[in-house]
């Protein structure tokens, strides 16, 4: 045999080396069902071995509950597949209304030129609340000048144009301009103090809640266009955020409520004014929407797929029945019991 | 060492007793632009090893060999593992046999035409290319045009597609890697094959090819751990990007790559690195350090088996 055919017969058995490892860890792959998932009672007795794939695209908030309930279902039906992706609601829309996917994870409700792409496309839809979010107000405990702030407020302190403000009673000037226009700014005037600001960046979905809630009507009516100050401590992480707000004694932030349950001995939470009066985040305030920072989470279901998915019907039934402690599990606020009967109404619905 | 003296003897004779500065000084700047690159590179792998142990000491195997989870204490990077494997088996298997052929026939057999000229060029600057427009390129055409247009598949996000569409993006890179080994073989080693009757393609495949074989191995294997590496272009071509996905129970191996989603170890760690809990930042750094080790291990390897391919030749 001369050198050169040696040499390929080397290449090849590189390759096939390279092809059998590849075999090797796809038999990991297979047979290495989680074995860690929670154990699952079923309620109903299953569907015997149910088969199929179900494709939830969608909002990054609402990932970690339809992750958490997909492994579980996943445990209990091993023979159905499941992918959960969070690129964004707006994102996860414009793939469920091109057919591309049998759940659309949402953290608001449907636009209509989406819901005209979902018609366009046969995409029949059935939107099903299943959790709420309430973005907390942050100060430290020490900080006995601020109580209650309303949206004008936290326009004066964090929005466009409170650039440079160094102490809260730079804001001054400015909240008095916005009660001038009628648009709050009611908690001025604020202390002589410093003002330190730790709060998520523009990556994190509570910066976009905190801006769509809070923030955003007012930087509109100011013709702005930055939706906050930039010159704050941003952190990806909630921890950090945490840390510096409960040790500076004229802190500002803001993190996802589930923070600032678990932390609550270290931080006071603003009340915030909606236009309804002050009211201080709670499970109770965030679930019956008195809260004004908080925001329902959906699930969007394409109905039209349930015919030629038989996975997709029980997986929603387990979204709704066994699958529905993920909610808290995640962090989120649970729908209290007569929302939470009424969603199952809508999906009961459906069938 | 006797040369290395005779040298010495030599640069002193013509330079007298002048004292040369500037060149101890290039050298010294130069051996501190060496230090400063490893410096680099030492606090990097430091820093990643340092805050992966917590993860290899609490969990173990089980952080490889665990298939994703939404729970950050369970989770693994398996399915990241399989795909990227199986994604550079694809792209060996296609991109390699085209793109050493490509460069055989621009080497070997074209005219030095301007058509030919035009061709190289335009090769060199698909190498150019960003690889996150060959994700958009792998999306329409391989996921959206032939998978799902084409072949009717319910969803074209699958492994073969994210293979297609690294394999175009390496081709470019493999075909001027092997032209520049092909190149770098002497005229002399042709003329003499030529001058006792052979014709080009025993030329080719006889003397030429073993001669410039370790450099080509060498320029793939370099071209397959980029593209092993590589995210941006699987994000768009469909990979997933989750803490949680499953292929339903016993699924064979062939529809995994065909029928299935799938995720690659780069995006693994894209996804933890931005994921929220603490634990994050652990299991982020384990995975990069298993894709430091795994990228190590194929380029050992790949020095071994070339400097053992080149020792035969000299023989």
């Amino acid at each position: 045999m001369n050198p050169a055919n040696k040499r390929l017969l080397r290449w090849g058995a590189a390759l096939s080396a390279l092809l059998l490892l590849g075999a090797a860890c796809g038999g990991d792959d297979d047979s290495d069902a989680p074995a860690t998932a929670a154990p699952v009672t079923d309620e109903a007795p299953a569907p015997e071995g149910l088969t199929g794939s179900i494709e939830v695209s969608g909002s990054s908030t609402v990932e970690p509950i339809t992750a958490l309930v997909a492994e579980k279902f996943n445990s209990a039906h091993p023979g159905v597949g499941i992918s959960v992706e969070g690129p964004g609601t707006g994102d996860g829309f414009q793939r469920f209304c091109a057919g591309e996917t049998d759940i659309s994870d949402a953290s608001r409700a449907i636009k209509d030129s989406e819901a005209e792409a979902c018609a366009e496309a046969g995409v029949e839809w059935v939107e099903l609340k299943v959790a709420f979010d309430g973005i907390s107000v942050l100060t430290s405990p020490d900080n006995d000048d601020v109580s209650c702030l309303d949206t004008g407020d936290l326009y004066a302190l964090v929005g466009a144009e409170s650039e440079g403000f160094q102490s809260w009673s730079d804001a001054n000037g400015l909240a008095s301009e916005l009660a001038a226009a009628g648009l709050g700014g009611s908690g001025a005037p604020y202390p002589d103090a410093p003002l330190v600001i730790t709060a998520p960046g523009e990556e994190s979905g509570t910066f976009d809640a905190f801006v769509e809630l809070a923030l955003e009507d007012i930087t509109e009516e100011r013709g702005q266009d930055e939706p906050t100050r930039v010159d704050y401590q941003a952190s990806a992480n909630d921890n950090v955020i945490v840390d510096n707000v409960g040790s500076n004694p004229t802190s500002f932030g803001w993190v996802g409520f589930a923070f600032f349950a678990e932390n609550s001995s270290v931080l006071k939470a603003v009340e915030v004014d909606g236009g309804d009066g002050c009211m201080a985040p709670s499970i109770e305030s965030i679930a019956d929407g008195s809260y004004p920072l908080s925001r329902p989470l959906f699930i969007y279901v394409a109905v039209n797929r349930l015919v030629g998915n038989p996975a997709l019907g029980p997986f929603v039934d387990f979204y709704m029945g066994d699958g529905y402690s993920s909610v808290a599990e995640a962090g989120y606020v649970a729908l209290p019991p007569d929302e939470l009967s009424a969603t199952k109404a809508a999906w009961a619905g459906v069938g | 060492m006797g040369s290395a003296v005779t040298q010495e003897m030599l640069r002193r004779a013509l330079e007298g007793r002048r004292v040369n500065i500037v060149n101890p000084l290039v050298a010294l700047t130069l051996l501190i632009c060496l230090l400063a690159s490893l410096a680099i590179l030492v606090v990097l792998l430091w820093d990643v090893v340092a805050k992966s142990m917590p993860v290899w000491q609490e969990r173990g195997w089980s952080v490889i060999t665990n298939d994703l989870s939404p729970r950050p204490a369970e989770t693994g990077m398996i399915q990241g593992i399989f795909g990227s494997v199986m994604l550079t088996v694809i792209v060996v298997v296609l991109s390699f046999p085209l793109g050493v052929a490509a460069a055989i026939y621009l080497e070997e057999y074209a005219r030095d035409t301007r058509i030919t000229r035009l061709l190289v060029a335009n090769i060199r600057n698909l190498a150019g290319v960003p690889s996150i427009v060959y994700g958009l390129l792998g999306l329409s055409v391989f996921v959206k045009l032939i998978l799902e247009g084409m072949l009717g598949q319910v969803s074209g996000r699958t492994l073969i597609a994210g293979g297609l569409t690294l394999s175009m993006l390496v081709l470019s890179i493999m075909v001027i890697t092997t032209q520049e080994a092909l190149r770098a073989v002497p005229l002399a080693i042709r003329e003499a094959s030529f001058g006792v009757g052979a014709t080009p393609w025993q030329t080719i495949r006889h003397h030429v090819l073993p001669v410039a074989s370790p450099a080509i191995f060498t320029g793939s294997v370099l071209t397959l751990a980029r593209a092993f590496g590589e995210s941006a272009p699987l994000l768009l071509a469909g990979a997933v990007l989750s803490t949680f996905f499953a292929a339903p129970e016993g699924t064979p191996i062939t529809d995994l790559v065909l029928g299935e989603k799938y995720t690659a170890l780069p995006i693994i760690i894209y996804n933890w690195s931005r994921q929220p809990q603490q634990e994050y930042i652990a299991l982020t750094a384990a995975a990069i350090v298993a894709l430091l080790v795994i990228l190590l291990v194929v380029n050992t390897g790949t020095i071994l088996a070339r400097d053992a391919l080149e020792r035969r030749n000299r023989m």
